[in-house]
């Protein structure tokens, strides 16, 4: 320990952990020995936030994939200004607070938005349904997705794709064969990600979705609710989106672990 | 089989104006420095770049013609392609790779013809390796078995020893050179390297900005260039501007002499159609120059040319020795025993000698 450097990190590693840790602690420890933990856990409020959140968060994800994918393929090729400024943009939604992204739905899509009157002559109106909350989600929790994935395909050389589509395979063959096997890791790693990230989605939620149980309360939302009327359910509900959460890291580690194995 | 057509590109300042016409089971050499444009025009005919305007034709069969708008996609043109540093695919071992253009075939097909692919190329106990693992020849063998595995009409390599070091480069040309024979389909090789050229062209076609500048056999195109452009391409060490003095039509010969005051230089060279007092440069490959201690009087060279060694420079394999013979600089080439076993170093009085017919007249 004679190097001062590596003193100073290890005592800071150690505070920070400590910071992290003893809230994460506490939670558990009063949430085990609460009344009503295993109540809470049941409950059909519970049940509820955990399928709407379940249900929502793989719409989005699905939704995320499907659209990211070919767009940061298509930001990891152009070099061009056009894409390098479109580049900035996608990352807007990490930096932005996710009420003020909550509000910019609401006046696109609100009855009074941009295009609520069109959607309202189609019969359709967005706010305050599970649309919404997907929507929300989508929005928020798509950057990172596309930002590990543009990453991802940026690592795979053009070259490789050259090579391939010399030896006979068609340039969608190519994706699938080279392009995507090779960036999976970083596939999977911002799908984590997002999916967390979509998981955990609040702000923007509760501005343009509103909470409504059954409807448009996830679970972040109903922790919320449950607080204002009984601590050791929103202790059962924090604790299982905890557990979620745990699972979905412990997921993306062994992903990593795996391709770095291969490697 | 054969490969031929013409490309034309320009990207800001650089036109690229290429054609080419490679003749079957034969192999072409585009030579030039990089930024030349011989890489582009053979990812062209690889159909990787889309020319603004062209026409590219293999085995009579019209891939791309700007004119009509034909344009066959490059995974249709069945074009057996090597990049630079080979790019085998990662994520897949060895017979994944060598096997990854035969998808349509059924799987034990596919099976034979990899492992007959593995034997020719003497990589049989490397299959279920992982590319990663490979030395830099092995990685050559299996870029080439996965090019050919789905007989290409047509073979396309771009600077295939880039990434090796000189002595398995050498060890490698001749085995390619094999490889490149049995393959019984055109050629066309990418190269800056002017041995790569020689060991393994049948034509060489030299490339500069974007243009050609001259075509045919490798050893007179790169060993006695007629052109000051070419020859300064190749790498010809000695260029003497000089001026005719005498023409020997008995003797084909002329002797050349310096252009200044004093004549400095005085050569005998091989007698071309100049008039005398008619100014040309004249070209003298360094590996044609012997260096001797005293005069060799008896002696057949027609050139013997006292000087004083200015410098000795490393260029593996052997040196380069300049000798300053009155007033011009001649570049020396010799190997590092005779640099030792005759003590050559700087201030050194010796002999330049070479026949007439190593030199060359050089059109600028």
């Amino acid at each position: 320990m004679a190097n001062p450097l590596a003193l100073t990190g290890t005592v800071a590693a150690v505070l920070y952990l400590g910071f992290i840790g003893l809230p994460l602690v506490a939670l558990v420890a009063r949430a085990v020995g609460a009344d009503g933990f295993l109540d809470g856990v049941t409950s059909e409020m519970a049940a509820q936030a955990l399928r709407l959140s379940a249900m929502t968060s793989a719409i989005s994800l699905v939704v995320i994939i499907l659209v990211g994918t070919p767009f940061a393929y298509v930001l990891a090729r152009r070099r061009s200004r056009a894409y390098q400024v479109l580049d900035s943009l996608v990352e807007l939604p990490i930096v932005l607070p996710p009420v003020v992204i909550g509000v910019a739905l609401l006046m696109a899509f609100g009855r009074r938005g941009v295009l609520g009157p069109g959607l309202a002559l189609a019969g359709i109106s967005i706010p305050f349904t599970t649309t919404a909350v997907v929507l929300a989600q989508v929005i928020i929790a798509g950057p990172f997705y596309i930002r590990a994935a543009k990453l991802g395909f940026q690592a795979v050389q053009p070259d490789l794709e050259d090579v391939s589509q010399t030896l006979g395979v068609s340039p969608w063959g190519t994706f699938w064969r080279v392009t995507v096997p090779m960036a999976w890791p970083a596939l999977v790693g911002g799908a984590g990600l997002a999916l967390a990230r979509a998981l955990s989605e609040f702000g923007a939620t509760i501005m343009f979705a509103g909470n409504f149980p059954g409807r448009t309360q996830t679970m972040p939302l109903a922790i919320m609710s449950a607080m204002e009327v009984n601590l050791a359910s929103a202790l059962a509900l924090s604790i299982l989106l905890l557990v979620i959460s745990m699972v979905i890291l412990g997921a993306l580690a062994i992903v990593a672990r795996v391709q770095g194995d291969k490697r | 089989m054969t490969l031929c057509g013409q490309v034309g590109l320009s990207l800001g300042t650089f036109k690229l104006d290429i054609n080419w016409n490679v003749s079957p089971n034969s192999v072409l050499v585009l030579f030039g420095p990089s930024g030349s444009g011989k890489t582009m025009t053979l990812r062209s005919i690889a159909g990787l770049v889309r020319p603004q305007t062209g026409h590219v034709e293999v085995n009579g069969h019209v891939v791309c013609d700007t004119a009509t708008g034909v344009w066959v996609p490059p995974h249709q043109r069945n074009l057996g392609y090597l990049p630079q540093e080979y790019h085998l695919f990662p994520h897949l071992d060895v017979e994944a790779n060598v096997g990854y253009g035969l998808r349509g075939t059924p799987a034990t097909a596919r099976r034979t013809r990899v492992a007959e692919l593995l034997r020719t190329f003497q990589i049989e106990g490397l299959g279920k390796r992982s590319v990663r693992d490979l030395s830099g020849g092995q990685q050559q063998r299996v870029a080439l078995a996965r090019a050919l595995a789905s007989d290409p009409q047509a073979l396309l390599l771009d600077e295939p020893f880039s990434s090796l070091d000189a002595e398995l480069r050498r060890e490698l040309r001749r085995e390619l050179r094999a490889f490149l024979r049995a393959a019984h389909i055109p050629v066309v090789l990418v190269t800056h390297d002017r041995e790569d050229a020689l060991a393994l062209g049948d034509v060489v076609q030299v490339i500069d900005r974007g243009r050609s500048l001259a075509q045919g056999d490798p050893l007179q195109v790169l060993g006695q260039p007629g052109q000051g452009r070419v020859a300064r391409l190749v790498g010809v060490e000695n260029l003497l501007p000089l001026r005719v003095e005498r023409c020997y039509s008995a003797d084909g010969t002329m002797v050349c002499v310096g252009r200044g005051p004093q004549p400095g230089l005085r050569l005998e060279v091989p007698l071309a159609d100049c008039r005398e007092g008619e100014l040309v440069t004249v070209g003298l490959r360094a590996s044609d120059i012997i260096l001797a201690e005293e005069e060799p009087r008896h002696s057949s060279a027609r050139n013997r040319l006292p000087g004083v060694v200015t410098r000795v420079e490393t260029r593996p394999p052997g040196h380069e020795v300049f000798l300053d013979c009155g007033g011009a600089t001649l570049c020396c080439r010799i190997t590092g025993s005779s640099l030792t076993e005759m003590g050559i170093r700087p201030g050194q009085p010796l002999w330049a000698v070479f026949k007439a017919s190593s030199c060359f007249l050089v059109q600028d």
